[in-house]
């Protein structure tokens, strides 16, 4: 039976995801807090967690960690899976996840009214400087995608903090900074012509607080608009 | 409508990489894998002489995280560098060496090193170890286009540097080793859709097929893992094939095994082949055709001539003309050389049949690594030299004639060292048209580099040599000019460009850009 288990796949259709998260909120999530963000325990949201091996995942729910404050768990190979099946969900790719809400009208609102389109790209449709999301549903996952939609601001991805540069020329370059130390800076500006500018050539810096996105505040244009993202890969995804 | 006119004006804000442009490198830039379509790797920047080297210095070091074995030129264009690793690409500021932007192709399967980029239009071009062609925005790193050519499940890996002409973007693949059938295909620049394609091995019944003894096409091997040359004026893509697959055993491949241990030349506008030359006919010591092809015009024997010279590595230069592939003349270039009693007249071996390899082993020279192998050569029009890293090396081949089973590691044994004679390298230059060796720079070290060089009408090569410097030479001469320390072993080669009027040295060591140049109190 313990050959089994650590051999089994750990299933991520959404019923054991779901049975997954039904345990989870019982067992777990005193120590490492209701949406795996960590407490007494680690954070299950980190990339290190989500790196950990499938035999590793469901031996330490199964078995325990000796030597630490993590105790085992015999509760029978399904239940351990489901578990697993629910941690790994919070570091899963948006473009492994099934995704609640409608991804033809996120597409026509990326497109369309909400003018996504004008700052982001897509497989070279779209404009500049914002990031380019053509594989973005591999790179985030939902909650991320969640985030960055309804409070842009809350993190600047790198290389994207709006930025103005006065030259000493006195001419102005405003965009997002690629890059930027004491010596030189590179801003790519809203035409896509990138910039690069050493510190002797700019006589000062002005930096945007937040972010240059506004928000989406709508709760069913974010929804829809988190699925059409989620369905952005290059590769395709496991959903 | 709104966002397609955004997109169109976003395009047209970018400069244009043509065909024309890519003919003129290297300048300030540095625009295709060997500098220039004629692979001579020959810089006109003249900043750096032979009289100033000596004030080089170390301007900007970047690291590349987890980056075990870099193998890449870099491309330079307007400011910007591409550095490719496997399965990834960074675009960095070429005066200091900041990250600019990061492409990695999340999902891709293979670890295979990668040997650099290509550039033309608005964008750059790589391939993953996977063989998927990837297209980028150069100034954002925004994806255009992601595309398989040709699949993992079939045992294809690639490490290749595309090359970039008005047609397509031409890609190749490795398999030399594993029994694929190798081929190169030239891809649409705008939507990766495959232009043609030319297979390096015959199908049933077509030309140069009975020359394998009925062995499967599938599995000849003939790979095409690196970047070949290119004749704007013809129109001609010269391009070297590897070794027929299993390496070391041709019992099962009776014949030639066209077009294996070839160079290759194909109509840039169709792949339709015009000729080949093949240099090894039924290899069975792994003496791919990969090294470099480099095309130069001069008088030959009288004769103003177009030619294409290759430093193979089965020991011998070559030069041919490259309009008809006619056999001019060759010269061994290592003095280790004993598989054959020369060539005869169209340039094809006297194999001394003591020397196919068997169960027992045989001593071959050159070694399976080559007397040369794909680390790039160069050549200084204004010294006629053609400057080449060499290996002098013999090994103990052992063939084996167990049944092929392709990608499963089978290459009909192998090869090994011969403890009490370790290979030693040189970087010699030999007089272009006619394989002369005129002078050599003995390069001591642990017998494992694959760095190449690079030559600038300042009069200076630079090449990396085996204990991990980047070394300057004196181009007419060989005379030591200038060594960095790296630190780590080189398997790359190096180039140079110019931005704001200052010109630049870089090399790729196992994990890092080091960048040089001249010492600058500013």
């Amino acid at each position: 039976m313990r050959f089994l288990l650590l051999w089994a796949l750990i299933p991520m259709d959404p019923a054991s995801v779901e049975a997954g998260k039904q345990i989870y909120m019982g067992s777990c999530s005193g120590c490492h807090g209701a949406t795996g963000e960590g407490s007494q325990g680690p954070s299950l949201l980190s990339g290190r967690a989500g790196r950990l091996p499938d035999k590793t995942l469901l031996n330490s729910i199964q078995n325990g960690l000796p030597g630490t404050s993590m105790p085992d768990f015999p509760m029978g190979a399904q239940k351990v899976a489901q578990v697993a099946a629910f941690v790994r969900s919070l570091t899963a790719p948006a473009a492994d996840t099934v995704v609640a809400g409608d991804a033809g009208r996120g597409k026509a609102l990326f497109f369309g009214a909400g003018k996504c389109v004008a700052c982001h790209m897509i497989r070279g449709e779209g404009g500049h400087p914002g990031p380019d999301l053509s594989n973005i549903a591999a790179e985030r996952t939902v909650p991320q995608l969640r985030e960055s939609v309804m409070k842009p601001g809350a993190r600047i991805a790198d290389g994207f903090r709006g930025v103005t540069a006065v030259l000493a020329s006195g001419a102005t370059v405003k965009g997002v900074a690629k890059n930027y130390n004491n010596y030189s800076v590179q801003i790519l500006d809203g035409s896509g012509k990138m910039h690069l500018l050493e510190t002797r050539e700019v006589k000062r810096l002005e930096w945007t607080d937040g972010s240059l996105m506004p928000a989406v505040t709508g709760a069913e244009d974010a929804q829809n608009l988190v699925a059409f993202l989620a369905t952005l890969s290059t590769r395709g995804g496991s959903k | 409508m709104k966002w397609l006119l955004l997109v169109v004006l976003a395009c047209a804000a970018q400069g244009q990489v043509t065909q024309e442009a890519i003919a003129k490198s290297p300048n300030e830039n540095w625009l295709t894998y060997h500098g220039d379509y004629a692979a001579q790797r020959h810089s006109p920047l003249k900043q750096i002489t032979a009289a100033n080297a000596k004030s080089l210095v170390a301007k900007w070091v970047f690291h590349v995280e987890g980056a075990k074995k870099l193998e890449a030129s870099p491309i330079v264009y307007e400011g910007l560098m591409y550095v490719s690793n496997t399965n990834e690409i960074y675009a960095l500021d070429a005066r200091n060496g900041r990250k600019v932007w990061y492409y990695r192709a999340s999902g891709a399967k293979g670890t295979r090193v990668n040997r650099g980029a290509a550039i033309f239009g608005d964008k750059v071009y790589f391939v993953t170890a996977d063989c998927h062609l990837i297209a980028l925005n150069r100034s954002t790193g925004n994806l255009i286009f992601d595309v398989e050519y040709a699949s993992m499940d079939a045992g294809y890996t690639t490490s290749i540097a595309p090359l970039a002409i008005k047609t397509g973007i031409l890609v190749g693949v490795a398999g030399g080793g594993s029994g694929q059938r190798g081929f190169v295909a030239a891809m649409h620049p705008e939507t990766g859709k495959e232009v043609w394609r030319f297979w390096t091995v015959p199908g049933k019944g077509e030309p140069g097929s009975d020359t394998w003894g009925g062995f499967p096409a599938e599995m000849g091997g003939a790979p095409t893992w690196t970047t070949g040359s290119y004749d704007p004026e013809l129109n001609l893509v010269y391009w070297p094939t590897g070794n027929p697959w299993p390496d070391f055993y041709g019992g099962r491949r009776p014949g030639d095994n066209l077009y294996s241990d070839c160079v290759v030349a194909l109509d840039g506008t169709t792949g339709k082949m015009k000729w080949y030359f093949q240099f090894t006919p039924h290899d069975v010591w792994d003496w791919d055709a990969n090294e470099n092809p480099v095309l130069l015009d001069a008088s030959f024997r009288g004769k103003q001539r177009k030619l294409l010279v290759q430093a193979n590595r089965n020991g011998f230069y070559y030069i041919l003309d490259r309009v008809t592939g006619e056999f001019l003349h060759a010269k061994p270039f290592v003095k280790k050389l004993d598989w054959t009693n020369g060539l005869d007249d169209r340039g094809r071996p006297k194999v001394i049949p003591e020397k196919i390899p068997t169960p027992a082993g045989t001593r071959v020279c050159p070694s399976v690594r080559g007397a040369s192998n794909w680390m790039s050569p160069a050549y200084n029009p204004a010294t006629g030299l053609f400057y080449v890293v060499t290996l002098e090396q013999c090994d103990l081949i052992v063939a084996s004639a167990k049944e092929p089973v392709p990608a499963s590691g089978f290459r009909g044994t192998g090869n090994e060292g011969i403890p009490t004679e370790p290979g030693k390298f040189y970087l010699r230059a030999l007089d272009v048209l006619n394989g002369d060796m005129k002078w050599e720079y003995p390069m001591p070290g642990p017998g494992v580099m694959w760095a190449g060089t690079v030559s600038t009408a300042g009069g200076v090569v630079f090449s990396g040599d085996d204990d991990g410097n980047l070394v300057a030479v004196d181009a007419k001469t060989g005379k030591d000019l200038w060594h960095f320390a790296t630190g780590h072993s080189l398997f790359a080669s190096p180039v140079t460009y110019m931005v704001g009027g200052k010109q630049y040295v870089t090399i790729a060591t196992e994990s890092d850009i080091f960048t040089f140049g001249l010492f600058d109190r500013e």
